[in-house]
């Protein structure tokens, strides 16, 4: 139970470090610890078999989330 | 009342107050805007427990964002 | 849920909401967005709906990439 703690404090830091981040290039990391923690909370919830299939649901999109708007805000694709 | 209630209420008077009084006023703005009170909503449904309303209004979500792109693109309006 | 998770992820969304409500540049709001969800899904998994779970994580990227078709557009 003292994980669940820990890695909802670790949480809530990240979102208030990614929020008051003036430079929005300087969010990202932050943006990234929130979603690592947020799936390692999702994971200690509940106990059923299915929960870790629905963590690893959102790590996979919110992954793939922070990636594609780091690449666009990086300047995408040149052609 | 519970919290999810109380939390999906204060979400959705948020981004409703955010839609309509949108500061810089352009097409993406709000239609990112528009997010935040479906989030709102769907949290509502969930203090209610109606499995099949939440699913199929999380799918018609990201579908009425889809057509509304596409609607801006089809227009060529200024974004 | 505990009261203090509770609390603490309610904290997370509203936060999220308040900041892309507030924040002017596009990738802030976006940014902002994602912290609205992820304070949003463990809510949805404490009441027992991972179907709905599974749903709302895969397809709230996939409405952020297609938001994100019209900000290039707009401001390139």
């Amino acid at each position: 139970m003292i994980a669940l703690y820990v890695v909802a404090a670790i949480a809530v830091f990240a979102a208030v470090r990614a929020i008051l981040e003036r430079n929005t290039g300087r969010r990202f990391p932050h943006a990234n610890v929130l979603n690592f923690a947020v799936a390692g909370s999702l994971v200690l919830l509940l106990d059923h078999p299915i929960t870790l299939v629905a963590a690893a649901a959102y790590f996979v999109g919110s992954t793939l989330e922070a990636n594609a708007i780091a690449s666009t805000y990086a300047g995408g694709v040149k052609r | 009342m519970n919290t999810t209630f109380i939390l999906g209420l204060a979400i959705l008077v948020i981004g409703v107050l955010s839609v309509a009084f949108v500061r810089p006023k352009t097409y993406v703005a709000r239609l990112i805007n528009l997010e935040i009170p479906a989030w709102g909503l769907l949290l509502v449904m969930l203090a209610y427990d109606e499995a099949l309303a939440l699913m199929t209004f999380v799918a018609v979500t990201a579908i009425s964002t889809f057509v509304i792109v596409r609607l801006m693109e089809w227009r060529d309006a200024s974004c | 849920m505990i009261f203090e998770l509770q609390v603490v992820f309610g904290l997370i969304a509203l936060l999220g909401a308040l900041s892309a409500a507030l924040i002017r540049d596009s990738y802030g709001k976006l940014i902002a967005l994602g912290i609205l969800v992820s304070g949003v899904l463990p809510f949805i998994v404490d009441r027992g709906y991972l179907d709905v779970a599974i749903a709302a994580a895969l397809i709230a990227p996939i409405s952020t990439i297609f938001v994100l078709m019209a900000v290039r557009r707009a401001e390139p």
